[in-house]
């Protein structure tokens, strides 16, 4: 490898590590609380409530448990203090962009607000228990999203729109007398969650990439070590 | 050097990124008109739009106080004009007066745009010199509206047909 080379993965790391992600994960924190009024089409900023910061905190040690972050490598007293703060920064912003996330998929208010909370701490409590590597924790989280957005944005969506159709009616029917006092939003704050979750896996995963890059030891050996230690 | 310049660029792009997102969070804006207006406060070039302004004048001085208000607020969306704000609630003040009962709710609204004129105007006591008005001074046009809201005998006294609008 030339010095060139190496220079230029260096400038893209930095790169990477300073510009990007911090402006993709800060993106996700901006656009993760917003909502477009149904009838006046207008913005609706929503701040995330407090169970969305305490997912963030779970899913943070989660992260830390996988290896996506790492604390011991990336903040350290052998590092420059400008690359402690700037790595610092981009823990607030990760821990920012993940409470957002939860804020886009978690309905605003009633008893589907307390459910899907519910679901999310269980699951992420849970998982503090199991053995993860990266790949696998992103997976879980996409599919954990994934499933939230669906259920949100397109099946209580498509509920409570006012040209609801099969659904509604079936639904009208089974949860006849039930309050769930969901507020209504324009189709156009589906696409926004979308973006948003679409964006924070994005980063999560160029996160992995960066954390990969850093030569440290393989996943799969720390993983087999961990698997024969607790054998 | 040159990843030490992109780390320091990048913490003080992604610093003023953030700022700006607690910002747009705390003034919540609805269009992006209204961003932009926001900015312009922050940024402290905010001004009002006089051509609304004078024209809001003239139909408060026609009696046309819901139609006044509708151009003043067009004329200050982003309520930051304490001159505006003092004619909005003169506006309420007029509409809501009554010779035999004032409206409570026009009189609540004109409390609460009377407030705004006078947290607009910290400094110095807000006078506005216009002779078709009555009352000149936010201060005074506050107590008005304030007594305007209280309940006391003296309301069913037959003699207060007589009094004059300020």
């Amino acid at each position: 490898m030339t010095t060139t080379d190496t220079n230029n993965r260096a400038r893209n790391r930095a790169l990477l590590d300073f510009v990007v992600l911090p402006f993709l994960f800060l993106t996700v924190a901006l656009l993760g609380g917003l909502r477009i009024g149904a009838e006046s089409r207008t913005f609706i900023f929503i701040t995330p409530p407090l169970a969305t910061l305490l997912f963030a905190v779970l899913l943070m040690l989660l992260l830390v448990r996988s290896g996506l972050l790492r604390f011991q490598q990336w903040i350290g007293s052998d590092l420059p203090p400008l690359t402690n703060v700037a790595h610092i920064w981009l823990f607030v912003t990760i821990f920012f962009a993940s409470a957002q996330a939860f804020n886009s998929v978690l309905p605003e208010r009633g008893l589907l607000h307390w459910l899907f909370s519910f679901c999310f701490l269980w699951t992420l409590w849970n998982n503090q228990f199991s053995s993860f590597d990266s790949r696998r924790l992103l997976r879980s989280l996409a599919i954990l999203f994934g499933t939230a957005f669906v259920i949100k944005h397109m099946l209580l969506a498509s509920l409570y729109s006012p040209e609801g159709g099969l659904l509604k009616r079936v639904a009208g029917t089974l949860l006849q007398g039930v309050a769930l006092d969901t507020p209504i939003f324009a189709p156009a704050t589906g696409y926004i969650a979308f973006f948003t979750l679409a964006l924070y896996i994005t980063g999560l995963i160029l996160l992995a990439f960066c954390t990969d890059e850093r030569g440290s030891k393989p996943q799969m050996n720390t993983d087999l070590i961990g698997v024969h230690l607790r054998l | 050097m040159q990843s030490k310049l992109i780390q320091i660029a990048g913490l003080v792009l992604s610093i003023a990124f953030a700022a700006f997102i607690i910002w747009i969070y705390a003034t919540e804006p609805r269009t992006f008109k209204e961003v932009t207006t926001s900015a312009e406060v922050a940024a402290g070039t905010y001004e009002i739009n006089q051509e609304n302004f004078n024209s809001a004048l003239s139909l408060f001085r026609r009696e046309q106080f819901r139609a006044a208000r509708d151009e003043w607020q067009r004329a200050d969306p982003a309520q930051r004009d304490a001159r505006t704000q003092f004619y909005i609630a003169y506006s309420f003040y007029r509409e809501g007066w009554g010779r035999v009962y004032f409206d409570q709710e026009l009189f609540k609204q004109g409390v609460e745009a009377v407030n705004r004129a006078i947290a607009l105007s910290p400094a110095s006591p807000l006078t506005i010199e216009d002779p078709d008005l009555h009352m000149h001074t936010a201060a005074e046009l506050k107590a008005e509206l304030e007594q305007g809201l209280e309940r006391s005998w003296s309301d069913v006294n037959p003699l207060k047909v007589l009094r004059t609008r300020k």
